[in-house]
């Protein structure tokens, strides 16, 4: 085999040698938090979670009405308008419990129109003698014959019939007849301007109140976790940093805790307090769901506390709750801050659930629960009122759990390269 | 081994007591008794219904008395339900709680474990995307929205199924589908990180090389080991979706054991609540026990020596 030419080789010169490559060295979290940037998902959660947080806490504030103003005369009235044409930007809406407001063409509304009682017409039934099935089926549509109701507009009247609503062949819903104009299509349809979300069977803001019960859901979610995680990492940390005796009694009630379904405890306690606001079923949720969080810390300590910078200070003379407080937690932060993040979804969920079976929060207070609660018995007329707040529970879970994942990633050593 | 399980069986045993005990002493301690009602009941009625059901004994004369009844299965008698004993009010429930549980349960093992292997093996091709999408939306959205939607849609719209009852075939598509919801979505995802874990093994790639076919490497290596992880979260979930049912029983209008329960809190029947989580927490125990013994059987790499910790 032939010696390699030199001519092959290109020799670096002194200079080029010396030069090392400075990189700016990172801290832990730096480095998480760069890793946290790249993933997108997880920055489009932090950046939803954010917005969230915005509109539940202040945008309450720009909204004319409070989550409580009720208003009589708007109960109802969905975000979406179906609007009959009266005349050049003047459009009549008929909600599903047949009130009659008039709007612009933009979705303005304009008024809510009083309805004239008419008299309809008396029937009389003779029960003394029995009625063949002809005749009783005269009577009765005659009783039910009146399908029309008058409103009053200005100084006319427009008059409401609502036989399409029954007689499908008719191939209209609504036919409105004001004057000379009879209106029996839709004409056009607006998204409504003054309740974006549109109002509730109280003639409650929508949006506000989604605005509302995202900052109650939120705060309960928040502080049932730092609760969680102050009882779970208390307990934990001592359990796992004593060891013996301690930490395998300790270890025990939390298996205890954790063979009961938590969901039973939860009720089981907010039977036992009873509803007494906010923060019955703060303390709840708080006091229940840290058996996670001790498990994980007392893993953590107890790998940490063999580690040789616990016997330096040890050996310094470091007091032992100083060595638990900042030695021990703060190396065991990344995957405490992981599962309070996904904590944090699953209390919004768990609130949601206890608020849906009536056991949440109470009126006037609202949570998205509550919310979604309320909006069941007129499902099928007003979907919408179950739409929004369903929604925003959802859009809340879904951001904490994509930033979770980013988290974790970002935090897990295993995949920490050098 | 015989000897840890002996111990586990005593413990549960013990625990289910001790829950007991606290939900005792904790519906005792709530202010006002059963028959506190609206309109207060004459003082006669009061004292002969308290002496019926023995409540103007000592509190601990009473605790011994239903401890008694508890290790003889026996619930005692309803508050609210007169001539019902809890017994009966579980043994009417629950069959319907565990028919649409265990349809649920089901779905959820015979489509969440195949979805996440599959997933797993084509990982980052779009059937992988499309999994996960489902399943992350499967996980964010509460079963009682899920219950609601498909009652406006299908029962109210489409009027296809019926909106309460169990009375046809039809009736249990929507019941079961609220319930399995988020579990099947958390089933999916688990299985396909844990399989997707276990293919990263050096003893598949061992296995490989070895030139095993692969479809015996995935069948008997990866899959069997990556479902470890998923046999332990479904034995809890199996228990949690047979009791913890009662949103969606309660929006289906289902005769349920969770009807029934939420009914009880509401209508302040002790007896009723106590026995129900002491059932509840008793299955919940027993599922968490027959998950561990399951664990000996596929994961020979379990010792039971020192803990099981």
């Amino acid at each position: 085999m032939a010696a390699p030419s030199k001519d092959k080789f290109v020799f670096v010169s002194n200079q080029e040698k010396d030069i090392e490559e400075y990189r700016q060295s990172l801290t832990y979290w730096e480095d998480a938090w760069r890793r946290l940037r790249q993933n997108k998902l997880s920055m489009v959660g932090l950046v939803t979670i954010i917005l969230i947080i915005i509109f539940g806490f202040f945008g309450p504030m720009f909204t004319q009405v409070s989550y409580s103003d009720q208003q009589n005369d708007y109960k109802n009235l969905p975000p979406f308008f179906s609007l009959y044409k009266l005349e050049e930007n003047v459009y009549s809406y008929i909600s599903g419990d047949y009130n009659m407001f008039i709007i612009d063409g933009k979705g303005n509304l304009i008024e809510h129109l009083e309805e004239i009682e008419t008299k309809a017409p008396l029937i009389t039934f003779d029960f003394s003698k029995p009625l063949s099935p002809s005749e009783t089926k005269k009577k009765n549509d005659e009783a039910t014959s009146d399908t029309t109701k008058t409103y009053k507009y200005g100084d006319t009247e427009i008059v409401l019939d609502y036989t399409g609503r029954v007689d499908e062949t008719l191939g209209w819903e609504y036919q409105i007849t004001f004057g000379d104009v009879v209106a029996n299509q839709i004409e056009k349809k607006a998204l409504n301007r003054q309740f974006p979300f549109g109002t509730d069977g109280l003639g409650r803001d929508l949006l506000t109140r989604v605005m509302y019960g995202a900052r109650i859901s939120l705060i309960v979610a928040f502080v049932a976790t730092i609760v969680n995680l102050l009882i779970g990492v208390t307990y934990g940390a001592i359990s796992g940093f004593e060891g013996g005796t301690t930490d395998n009694i300790m270890m025990r009630i939390v298996d205890i805790i954790n063979s009961i379904p938590l969901m039973i405890i939860v009720i089981l306690i907010m039977v036992l307090i009873g509803n007494q606001g906010l923060w019955t079923i703060v303390i709840t949720l708080g006091s229940v769901y840290w058996v996670g969080m001790a498990r994980l810390v007392r893993g953590q300590i107890l790998a940490l506390k063999e580690q040789e910078f616990v016997l330096a200070a040890t050996t310094l003379g470091v007091s032992r709750k100083n060595i638990i407080i900042r030695h021990l937690i703060p190396n065991a932060l990344g995957p405490i801050l992981v599962s309070m993040t996904m904590m944090i979804p699953s209390a919004v969920f768990t609130e949601a659930f206890l608020s849906f079976v009536g056991l949440g929060v109470s009126a006037p207070m609202a949570s998205l629960g509550t919310l979604a609660n309320s909006a069941l018995s007129a499902l099928l007329t007003y979907p919408y009122q179950l739409f929004f707040p369903a929604l925003t529970i959802a859009i809340i879970i879904l951001a904490f759990n994509f930033l979770g994942d980013g988290l974790r990633d970002a935090l897990d050593p295993r995949l920490r390269k050098g | 081994m015989r000897n840890y399980f002996a111990r586990r069986v005593v413990a549960s045993i013990l625990t289910i007591l001790l829950i007991s005990t606290i939900t005792f002493f904790m519906m005792h301690s709530i202010p006002g008794g059963p028959f506190t009602r609206e309109r207060p009941v004459p003082d006669a009625i009061l004292a002969s219904l308290n002496e019926k059901y023995h409540l103007d004994d000592p509190l601990f004369v009473q605790y011994l008395d239903y401890m008694k009844g508890l290790i003889k299965f026996d619930l005692g008698p309803s508050f609210s339900k007169v001539g019902v004993s809890v017994n009966q009010l579980i043994a009417e429930g629950f069959p319907t709680s565990a028919k649409i549980g265990g349809f649920a349960v089901l779905l959820i093992v015979s489509l969440g474990i195949p979805f996440g292997i599959i997933s797993a093996l084509r990982q980052n091709k779009p059937l992988d995307y499309i999994t996960m999408i489902a399943a992350t939306l499967g996980v964010t959205i509460p079963s009682f929205v899920v219950a609601t939607l498909y009652i406006y849609f299908f029962a109210g719209k489409l009027r296809w199924v019926p909106t309460f009852g169990l009375h046809s075939w039809k009736a249990y598509i929507g019941p079961v589908l609220a319930l399995c919801g988020y579990s099947l979505a958390f089933v999916t995802r688990l299985t396909r990180s844990s399989m997707l874990e276990v293919l990263r093994q050096d003893y598949i790639r061992t296995a490989r090389a070895n030139g095993i076919r692969e479809f015996k490497v995935m069948a008997k290596h990866a899959i069997k080991n990556a479902l470890i992880p998923v046999v332990t979260y479904v034995g809890p979930m199996i228990a949690s979706i047979l009791t913890g049912s009662f949103v969606v029983e309660s929006i289906f209008a289902l005769p349920g054991l969770g009807g029934y329960f939420v009914e009880s809190i509401t209508n302040r029947d002790y007896t009723t609540i106590m026995g129900v989580t002491a059932f509840y927490a008793a299955f919940y125990i027993i599922m968490v026990l027959l998950v561990d013994i399951a664990y000996a059987v596929i994961d020979p790499r379990i010792q039971f020596e020192n803990g099981g910790n």
